[in-house]
């Protein structure tokens, strides 16, 4: 199953997220985070990607997932954040 | 004495070549190989530059693109696409351990902004800084910038707008619906302005670049000392320019 979302993220950037996932079981398959944000290093976000897949489509998982991965690699985002990407990812939830 | 930091004038180049020679800068300085140094430049063609973290199919109409001649590159840099057409470049590239910039990202895009801002003034314009990453006049832009931290270094490149067209901007990129073309435009005109609105006339690129290198030197007290770009930075620029701006598989990927 496939699903896009285009977020203005409060007091940020306008994030596009297009993702596929399994609309049985609600895990992500693919997720493609693009937008006119800042993050850096700027490589780190391919490793979220790659990081995301396999997480289930729920509110607490993603953001604990996100907030993992941002720590252990040291990302720095300006005009997105954490919560912004969740609420991103999941609008993509048909 | 003032420190000297080296300023490099490249004329007008096509998108690729100009991404590159801002890396090669970047590469060069962080092997401190060349100093701090400012760029000034301009495009030719005209050419849609995307950020890094954009879709490129989404952002532009590639086939317009293609049919009247402007050329599209994704940046090093995150951000937005910009279609670069009447306007100077600059960028600044310096080492993250020079107290003229901040460890703290943000701090340092309004440091630098700093001197755009400055160099407006010269031309008689006065601006502001407005979080993130654009400057404007009146509430409108009339400078947007984006940066990079690589190897200890930092690049900030970023528009002067001289003049803008609105209208053939849009042409070039992608909007949600057509039904929504004409709103948008009509909104971005209201929300975007340039030199020669401002001013009521045009400043041709050298005069601009005049004011902003005087801008530079104020705000981080250092001469502006115009240099060449080194024959290794010349290599190492057209490498990159074939190796990555120029490859469908960097401009493309999504």
């Amino acid at each position: 199953m496939e699903g896009k979302s285009i977020y203005k993220v409060p007091n940020g950037k306008l994030l596009k997220i297009f993702l596929d996932y399994n609309k049985k079981t609600g895990f992500i398959n693919e997720i493609s985070i693009t937008g006119d944000f800042f993050a850096y290093p700027e490589e780190a976000i391919e490793v979220l990607e790659n990081e995301l897949k396999g997480v289930l489509l729920d509110r607490d998982m993603l953001i604990n997932k996100i907030n993992s991965v941002i720590q252990k690699h040291g990302i720095q985002f300006i005009g997105l954040d954490a919560e912004g990407l969740t609420h991103g990812i999941l609008m993509c939830k048909k | 004495m003032k420190e000297q930091w080296r300023l490099l004038q490249t004329g007008f180049n096509n998108a690729f070549f100009n991404m590159a020679v801002d890396e090669a800068v970047l590469i060069n300085c962080s092997r401190g190989k060349v100093p701090p140094t400012v760029r000034f430049y301009g495009w030719n063609p005209p050419a849609i530059s995307i950020g890094y973290f954009q879709s490129l199919e989404d952002e532009i109409d590639l086939d317009f693109c293609e049919k009247i001649g402007v050329d599209y590159v994704r940046r090093i840099t995150g951000g937005g696409a910009v279609f670069h057409d009447t306007e100077l470049t600059y960028s600044i590239v310096v080492p993250e351990s020079h107290h003229s910039v901040s460890k703290n990202i943000m701090d340092s895009y309004g440091r630098i902004c700093g001197a755009v801002i400055r160099g407006f003034g010269f031309l008689g314009i006065k601006s502001s800084y407005a979080p993130i990453n654009d400057i404007v006049v009146d509430g409108r832009k009339i400078s947007g910038s984006a940066q990079t931290r690589k190897m200890r270094t930092v690049l900030q490149h970023g528009t002067v707008l001289m003049d803008v067209d609105v209208d053939r901007m849009f042409s070039l990129l992608m909007v949600p619906s057509e039904k929504i073309r004409d709103k948008l435009i009509s909104d971005v005109k209201q929300r975007v302005t340039s030199i020669k609105k401002v001013l009521g006339k045009e400043i041709v690129f050298d005069e601009v670049a005049i004011a902003m290198k005087k801008g530079f030197e104020e705000e981080f007290d250092v001469e502006l000392v115009e240099g060449n770009l080194t024959d290794n930075e010349i290599v190492m620029a057209k490498k990159i320019e074939k190796d990555r701006f120029l490859s469908k598989d960097w401009n493309h990927r999504s």
